[in-house]
């Protein structure tokens, strides 16, 4: 059995790892654009700030691929794949063959059309390298912008407070994740960004960066932000152009049914560039966190070795973002869902979103109000009345 | 059956809560947002990040699963000889 992976990530690296317990014999490929063994991106911000030495983000050392005979190609990408003759086409011109495939490619981040000297993306070690080099060149006291209003611009906003940088947030929209808060739980978090010494702008639109070869601010439709260092997150897109002209259906994500089965045969997909059926929510879902690509790497193992196992996993994420814990958990998209139940407010310092589908509670989100982790939680594993896990929230 | 310890370090610990959904009779999640440390199930001399139990094979297995999932490291487990057997050194 040959079995290929594209991707060296936690999803892809965790398939190779259950792909040999489960096969001793099968040759096993992973095919990894990063030159780097596997890390946690999670790790990162602990990273910059020193409180973590470098070796203690390697997951795998170098010589575990080794040892657990997994063929490693570093620095390639996959740029073509024909699923009649079963192989990719991989850059410089090598064409590999599989009898099964996984696709496990992660995301790109979106960037921005202009680049200066100051302009920083957070994604990869080599991101974080990078964001190290502009903080130790900066001096004392410059001040950070942050392009965004996401997951990313909460690590951002994190690494300047820490380096003691004075900061000005700009995003396009009217509070944070506009697509999964509602107004009241927006409000708190601009709320308590302002409280502390952040520089807010909303509903502002990149226009321009500003500065000759070195950042000196960007511009946004909301006005100029002078600045010595940008980090921007604006999201991830995947490139599917390989695997669209392949036949294999993308949408948000690589479409798969619940056992991560793509529409082609002995294909298969997981991790951040997934959109799965989800069996709990009922529907599709691109989830893109950790420990939904590392159950889902161990899960798709299994189903590629000839077990089919059903992925089914409440995922969650939560940051601390100044002092502030958010929490997601779920199926949190406001247009998916009937009702968003509400709950505290802004003024008592917490909010919680209680989302409903069907009667059922599907997913929930939770910014200052730790302890209704559990119930909601619970609450969408049991398939519960979104009436009922609400009355325990409260309670 | 063997004896392990189990600590959280609550430095490191971003409440991702991996490690419950994994092994939840040995971690919840607190009010900060972080994983206390249960021996199945049960917090003897209350609240704590970190404590001594004896586990099944089995069950070793699994927490020491529940230890790998962590995107942040910050579970570590520990033989009763002081050998650290997850994250490996």
């Amino acid at each position: 059995m040959r079995y290929v992976i594209i991707g060296g990530g936690v999803a892809g690296t965790t398939a190779a790892e259950y792909l040999r317990k489960l096969d001793t014999e099968a040759e096993i490929t992973l095919v990894s654009e990063e030159h780097h063994s596997l890390y946690s991106r999670v790790l990162l911000p602990h990273l910059i700030k020193g409180k973590v030495p470098r070796e203690r983000i390697f997951l795998k050392k170098d010589d575990w691929y080794y040892k657990q005979n997994i063929d490693v190609l570093i620095g390639v990408v996959v740029e073509k794949l024909d699923v009649k003759n079963k192989f990719v086409l991989l850059t410089g011109g090598r064409e590999l063959e599989f009898d099964k495939l996984l696709i496990a490619t992660g995301g790109e981040v979106r960037t921005i059309d202009d680049d200066l000297r100051g302009v920083s993306y957070f994604r990869t070690l080599d991101d974080a390298d990078h964001i190290s080099q502009l903080l130790n060149e900066l001096p004392h006291g410059a001040r950070g912008g942050i392009y965004g209003g996401g997951f990313i611009a909460c690590e951002y906003l994190n690494l300047f407070r820490h380096f003691e940088m004075p900061t000005t947030i700009a995003f396009r929209g009217k509070h944070f994740w506009s697509r999964v808060l509602e107004v009241e739980a927006g409000t708190l978090i601009n709320d308590h960004l302002v409280k502390e010494g952040v520089e807010v702008h909303v509903s502002a639109d990149l226009v321009s960066l500003t500065g000759e070869t070195q950042l000196e601010g960007f511009v946004t439709t909301a006005g100029e932000h002078p600045c010595s260092m940008l980090g921007v997150g604006i999201g991830v897109t995947p490139d599917f152009s390989y695997l669209s002209e392949a036949g294999v259906e993308t949408g948000n994500g690589v479409k798969a049914n619940e056992y991560l089965e793509t529409n082609i045969e002995n294909i298969f997909t997981a991790g951040d560039v997934a959109e799965f059926y989800d069996s709990i929510a009922g529907r599709h879902l691109n989830v893109k966190n950790w420990m939904n690509a590392m159950s889902q790497g161990r899960a798709v193992a299994q189903n590629m070795a000839g077990t089919k196992t059903p992925f089914e996993l409440v995922s969650s994420y939560s940051i601390n973002t100044l002092g502030l814990e958010m929490i997601f958990v779920g199926d949190v998209d406001k247009d998916a869902v009937d009702k968003v139940h509400v709950i505290g407010s802004a003024d008592a310092g917490g909010v919680t979103q209680v989302y409903e589908r069907d009667g059922k509670v599907v997913g929930g989100v939770m910014i200052g109000r730790n302890t209704d982790r559990k119930p909601i939680t619970d609450g969408i594993k049991e398939k519960r009345s979104a009436e009922e896990v609400i009355k325990s929230v409260n309670n | 059956m063997p004896k392990i310890r189990v600590l959280v370090d609550e430095d490191l610990c971003i409440g991702a809560a991996s490690c419950v959904t994994i092994a939840p009779e040995t971690f919840q999640m607190n009010e900060d947002n972080k994983a206390w440390v249960l021996d199945h199930g049960a917090e003897e001399g209350g609240h704590k990040y970190e404590r001594w139990m004896e586990v099944t094979e089995d069950e070793k297995e699994n927490i020491v699963l529940a230890a790998q999932s962590c995107p942040t490291l910050a579970v570590f487990i520990y033989l009763e000889d002081g050998t650290q057997i997850f994250p490996d050194m």
